[in-house]
């Protein structure tokens, strides 16, 4: 395996993933969701008080982001990064394309890493443009104002800007963990259906076991628990410990699934 | 014992150790951590609500905020939903005052405070230059650190 041959995998898997209608909508959605959602925001009266920050909203445009990612942990994450992990390996499988793409020059392993980064790759991009997009909306629609953090301490525009551009970076790990999950289900099952469809319910399913009160080592070894390790961010002082965990655990999680993943794919029999 | 006896012995203890602390920890809502978190956002929450109403500033140390949280069912005072705190605090003119908050806790630490008792006002409150300001103190968030 190479690193040329890598690169030349990601080169054009990326190149299919752009004509993809489905990415494309994906990544649409994605920077038109966050302004629509503040212009409902600012046209109707009741406000999201039963998410954090939902109070703000009107009076501080950081609020906005802060929303949208409380929002999007429950489900749009786990459905923007396993859209195309969960795609990738079992659209192969649906076409009927494996035969041909192992006799060209490239090896098992190549294809592997390079359909993995292409994933994985994509999850960045997507919550790269949601969080830029939600960081926008807010500000444009509603306003730079000061903020109000998890602690009562106001919050001046540039140390605002600043973590909220940390919450989002803290919901990398989990998404990464996500996407290997996806890549897991794809290879294994052959199905993009289940590649796509079987974390985001694993994800629901998490996130009810954390509705209930239960020991705290059990709660943190839940991915979804990860997504909103953000909050010791937005306290004085900030407590790191959530986020430590948070990333441990999704670390774990994409190097199992994605060994895991690997090994199926290297002892695979294909052709049959 | 000889050696390969500990070994077994050391081995069965780690587990046990691992088993409990994965399966059998209490919940990490209690009343102290959601007692040291409110009372700290609550002192300054008033900071800032004083300056946006004009008055003169005050540290959030000033306000010397107290709590005392309890579950209103009784019983078991620990773990997440339901919650009352009282909070016991000098107002800006020195005198003792109390207030009441119904808290909704989550299993991730963060809680929502909602004022029970009429005494902090309403959504809204009028600034000393006649415009409307949001009221922090009427409903507000927090979290705290459950690890």
């Amino acid at each position: 395996m190479t690193i040329h041959g890598v690169r030349a995998v990601v080169r054009v898997e990326r190149s299919k993933l752009a004509g993809q209608i489905k990415a494309q909508v994906v990544l649409a959605a994605c920077v038109l969701g966050p302004f629509a959602f503040a212009a409902v925001i600012r046209l109707q009266s009741s406000l999201p008080e039963d998410t954090l920050f939902g109070r703000s909203v009107r009076q501080s445009g950081f609020a906005v982001p802060l929303v949208v990612l409380g929002f999007a942990a429950l489900w749009a994450l786990p459905v923007l990064t396993s859209v195309v992990g969960g795609d990738l390996f079992s659209a192969e499988d649906r076409y009927g394309t494996w035969t041909t793409l192992l006799t060209r020059s490239r090896s098992r392993g190549e294809f592997f890493v390079g359909k993995t980064l292409t994933a994985l790759g994509f999850s960045l991009l997507a919550i790269i443009v949601l969080a830029s997009s939600s960081i926008a909306a807010g500000t444009l629609v509603v306003g730079a104002d000061p903020i109000v953090d998890l602690s009562g301490v106001l919050l001046a525009p540039a140390e605002a800007l600043r973590r909220v551009v940390l919450a989002w970076a803290s919901v990398l790990p989990p998404a990464f963990g996500f996407t290997g999950l996806a890549v897991l289900v794809s290879v294994v099952s052959r199905s993009s259906v289940a590649g796509i469809g079987l974390p985001v319910a694993i994800a629901m399913a998490m996130q009810l076991c954390a509705l209930v009160d239960g020991p705290e080592p059990l709660r943190r070894s839940l991915i979804t628990s990860a997504f909103g390790a953000w909050h010791g961010l937005w306290t004085e002082p900030h407590f790191y410990a959530p986020l430590v965990h948070g990333t441990i655990v999704s670390a774990l999680y994409l190097v199992v699934c994605v060994v895991l993943a690997c090994c199926v794919m290297q002892l695979r029999d294909i052709g049959r | 014992m000889n050696a390969e006896q500990r070994r077994r012995w050391h081995g069965a203890f780690g587990l046990l150790a691992l088993a409990g602390s994965l399966g059998c920890g209490a919940s990490a809502i209690t009343p102290a951590r959601i007692e040291a978190s409110i009372a700290s956002t609550f002192a300054n929450l008033v900071h800032v609500q004083v300056s946006w109403l004009g008055l003169p500033p005050m540290a959030a140390s000033a306000f010397a905020v107290n709590a005392t949280c309890r579950r209103p069912g009784g019983g078991n005072n620990i773990g997440s939903g339901e919650w009352t705190c009282a909070l016991v605090w000098k107002g800006p003119d020195k005198q003792t005052l109390t207030d009441t908050y119904d808290l909704f806790v989550t299993t991730d630490g963060c809680y929502t405070a909602t004022v029970a008792t009429e005494n902090l006002g309403g959504p809204t409150l009028k600034a000393r230059d006649g415009t409307d300001v949001r009221n922090l103190l009427y409903a507000f968030e927090g979290c705290f650190d459950t690890t």
